[in-house]
């Protein structure tokens, strides 16, 4: 009974949070990549409404741009063949290497930010997915409602007495006085409209309230999830669609490196041990996948997916688990443990792993809400040495999940960033004519990742910032041998 | 009982000059007509804004010239009146001064009101892609507030006259040709050429247009006066399609479906020139006669006129032959698929028998209630003498 309590509080929690596409409570972009010679650090923020203007700033890694232009366009389709005319970014006064713009996105959907660089070095392309959705509408501010109220009482008397005037007066030749009759009328003149202009207000309300109502049904809402656990220990996931703007299709996803799903599985709420595990689709909407020996506990699930489009979607749910014992570990499974967040101190920098190997985060002095970091680990080995035996994980250095305590937020971050790596390949199949198309079922080299596995540094980073002030944990997976690493690391964000 | 309260310098008189702020109620509609038609081929053509385009500065001027011309009018008839003045008067709330001048100053207010309630909407809902919003409504009534109050000030001053001066009756005509031109505006979603083939087109027309043939036929006492008001429409129009291509424009939003190098024209005006002539001719013999029997034959002469001239011609409409600088129909913004029925020059489910007749019928109840309601308001605005 408890557990079920707390399953409807988390899921409470949960549908609480607000959704973001690609991870939850985090709609800002953090990318890093190369634009020809020259590498960048961008961060875009997307409109809280569609359409709305976003805000693009961009940190140049590489000496030497003088310009960077920036243009809006659709990821896939015949809108992505046909970029509107650039804008150009504006360089900081005070820094050189720091450019900020802004861009209207005008409908919601999969975009891309095309970064066309110009310097020393000569020229460069690069483009960023960008999921677009209206994400809520605003409050009026009680200043501007009050004096938007003022003037419209001022309107509406205003307008009753013109229409007394128009009654009385206007038809009378110069210099004549209204006769009592004219009065008379005067008088019901104004009182219907007086009437009509109330009553006109009331419709007006009803229609802005009517227009709210429609914008709101507009605002993002991820595909639901239903989890439960199945005979054998399969955990099924059957998606749902909800009522938002596209209608929701289960049938076109394709793999983001390698994998149709990707799913945290993580016990809550001391977030204590994580998986990260791969269902398979077995039939439109319905993923399933044996599950590994798993304690026992209220479990939040997180599922990546990306559709043909290139839109990214994080798909929430819990399930209250018994202990299992299922099946070992396999592929590019994987799982970790750490102390549960209440007990853990926010300043440890180092996780010890369960085979004596090490994990250090390079940790900055400060953790500033919505500020861009770089979020740097090193693999070390039993004595304390960059591992030598690193290796690939799904084509990447790592991979990382930052999860807030309250359930707000998660994030499933690359060293390239934020963003989907299927949708980065797509834009990224755009930039080089010569290229082929990518192909949701063809393997191709993903932007950030490393093809090659021959003397692989120990250390990787992922480009992020904290949506929000609170205490944080971040979990680490990098590869090395056969063994696939998870370390746990805390975070207090001002 | 009518007693006369002021010295009477002003009864019926001689033809005058224009004065100054009638004027300037006539900028104020040329310009919001102006701008309105430059900033929807703006969106057309580059899509992003801001609130200082010189076409929104183009909309806005009509209320500032309609609030501080207007204003200054009813300050001086209140507290500083002439003679004139103080005898050709309206009183509201203690204010005094032409009953024009109140309201074009009301639709001032209401379009200056409409700015930062429109600037709110944007921020909370996203910039609205539909003309029809609240507050956009507002700048409507703020506009048809100043048209309105620009018409009563030269029909107070025509009105006053022993014989009709031919200047006032002419800009009388233009400001009802201005007001054709934004009415058609606002019905433009409606109205599209692709539309055309389909009853929905002519049911908007029929819902408001022919009130401004019968008002200004009344109002005007000139023999071809709705004629005249719809070549205002179609010349300025017809402008729009000339002039406005001749600057370069390209669009600064996506997704852009179109390369678009230049500013967007409207599409060819609705031939309501033809009905116009047809209603011209009909209420010369008959326009005085019992009004709802005018009426009745008004608004199926309206449409049926309309239809005959307007079907074949939104045909050729469809045509390449449509396709140069004067009916601009090769003209597409930004953000028209290829597979559109714009792009592709088909009409949008085109109707035929029952459908369209059933349509056209309601068209007709329409306009012959539109005509009804503006023979009787043009009765009202012709005896309008302050």
């Amino acid at each position: 009974m408890m557990r079920t309590r707390i399953s409807f509080l988390l899921c409470a929690i949960l549908c609480l949070a607000s959704p973001s596409w690609a991870h939850v409570g985090s709609p800002d972009v953090y990318a890093e990549g190369n634009a020809g010679p020259y590498k960048l650090s961008v961060v875009i923020r997307p409109p809280l409404v569609i359409p709305g203007v976003a805000e693009v700033d961009v940190r140049v890694l590489t000496p030497g741009v003088s310009a960077i232009n920036i243009a809006p366009l659709a990821l896939v389709g015949e809108a992505s063949k046909h970029p509107p005319t650039a804008d150009a970014m504006k360089i900081a006064t005070s820094d050189p290497n720091y450019f900020t713009g802004q861009l209207w996105i005008m409908a919601p959907g999969s975009w891309q930010i095309r970064f066309t660089v110009d310097g020393d070095q000569g020229h460069g392309v690069w483009s960023v997915p960008l999921p677009a959705a209206a994400m809520g509408t605003r409050q009026m501010q009680r200043g501007m409602g009050v004096f938007l109220a003022i003037l419209g009482v001022i309107l509406v008397i205003g307008m009753t007495g013109i229409v007394g005037a128009a009654a009385r007066d206007a038809q009378l030749a110069p210099g004549e006085s209204a006769p009592p009759k004219r009065r008379r009328s005067a008088a019901i003149a104004m009182s219907v409209a007086f009437a009509l202009l109330v009553a006109g207000v009331i419709l007006g309300n009803w229609w802005w309230k009517t227009e709210a109502a429609d914008y709101s049904s507009q605002v993002y809402k991820p595909l639901a999830m239903d989890a439960t656990l199945t005979s054998g220990n399969r955990l099924d996931l059957k998606l749902k669609g909800p009522t938002w703007l596209f209608r929701s299709r289960f049938d076109d996803f394709i793999p983001d490196h390698n994998h149709l799903m990707h799913l945290y599985m993580i016990r809550w709420p001391q977030m204590d041990v994580v998986f990260h595990l791969h269902p398979d689709l077995i039939a439109s909407g319905e993923f399933q996948l044996a599950l590994p020996s798993v304690p026992a506990g209220d479990y939040h699930l997180y599922a990546d997916v990306v559709h043909a489009s290139g839109f990214p979607e994080t798909m929430v749910s819990t399930i209250d688990l018994g202990a299992i014992s299922g099946r070992a570990l396999a592929g590019d499974d994987a799982e970790g443990q750490g102390v549960p967040v209440s007990n853990a101190s926010a300043d440890a920098t180092n996780f010890t792993l369960s085979d004596g190997y090490s994990m250090v985060w390079n940790k900055p002095p400060a953790l500033v809400a919505r500020q861009p970091i770089d979020f740097s680990f090193v693999l070390l080995d039993r004595a304390g040495r960059p591992a030598p035996d690193t290796q690939l994980y799904m084509g990447m250095l790592g991979h990382a999940a930052f999860v807030k305590d309250d359930g707000t937020v998660f994030a499933h971050i690359h060293p390239s960033g934020t963003v989907a790596m299927a949708a980065l390949m797509m834009a990224e199949s755009q930039n080089n004519p010569t290229s082929k198309q990518p192909s949701a079922s063809t393997p191709m080299e993903m932007p950030g990742m490393v093809m090659s596995s021959d003397h692989l540094p120990s250390s990787v980073s992922f480009p992020f910032g904290f949506p929000t002030p609170g205490r944080y944990r971040i979990f680490v997976q990098m590869k090395h041998g056969t063994t696939i690493e998870t370390g746990i690391f805390d975070a207090t964000v001002s | 009982m009518a007693t006369a309260t002021f010295d009477s310098p002003v009864t019926t008189r001689e033809p005058t000059s224009i004065p100054w702020y009638v004027w300037c109620a006539a900028l104020a509609v040329t310009s919001v007509t102006i701008g309105a038609h430059w900033d929807v081929s703006w969106h057309r053509s580059i899509g992003r804004d801001t609130f200082w385009t010189s076409a929104h500065m183009a909309i806005y001027l009509c209320g500032v010239l309609a609030g501080i011309s207007c204003g200054y009018l009813i300050m001086r008839s209140t507290f500083a009146p002439t003679a004139e003045m103080a005898a050709s008067s309206v009183r509201v709330f203690g204010f005094r001064g032409p009953l024009g001048a109140f309201i074009a100053a009301w639709g001032g207010i209401a379009m200056l009101t409409s700015a930062p309630f429109d600037n709110w909407w944007h921020n909370a809902y996203g910039l609205d892609v539909k003309i029809i919003s609240p507050p956009h409504t507002l700048l409507m009534l703020g506009i048809f507030g100043v048209e309105i109050g620009a018409l009563l000030l030269i029909l107070a001053h025509l009105n006053r006259e022993t014989a009709p001066s031919p200047s006032l009756q002419w800009l009388l005509m233009y400001i009802f040709g201005l007001m054709l031109v934004l009415t058609m505006f606002f019905r433009m979603e409606y109205t599209w050429d692709v539309m055309l083939h389909r009853a929905g087109a002519y049911i908007s027309i029929a819902l408001g247009v022919p009130l401004y043939y019968a008002a200004m036929w009344k109002a005007s006492r000139h023999r071809w006066s709705c004629t005249l008001m719809c070549a205002f429409y179609t010349v300025a129009i017809i402008g729009f399609i000339l002039i406005l291509p001749l600057f370069p424009a390209s669009p600064k939003l996506g997704p852009v479906f179109q390369p678009v190098t230049q500013f967007i024209p409207p599409k060819f005006p609705i031939l309501l020139i033809v009905p116009a002539i047809a209603l011209d001719l009909l209420w010369r013999r008959y326009g005085e006669s019992n009004k709802l029997l005018v009426s009745l034959v008004s608004g199926p002469l309206f449409v049926l006129t309309l239809v005959a001239a307007e079907w074949p011609f939104a045909s050729f409409l469809m045509t390449n032959a449509a396709k140069n600088r004067f009916f601009g129909a090769g003209y597409l913004d930004y953000g028209t698929p290829s597979f559109s029925f714009d792009a592709t020059r088909h009409f949008v489910d085109p109707q035929h028998g029952l459908a369209l007749w059933t349509g056209l019928g309601e068209a007709m109840l329409f306009a012959a209630i539109s005509v009804w309601l503006g023979l009787l308001l043009g009765d009202w605005m012709r005896k309008v003498q302050r």
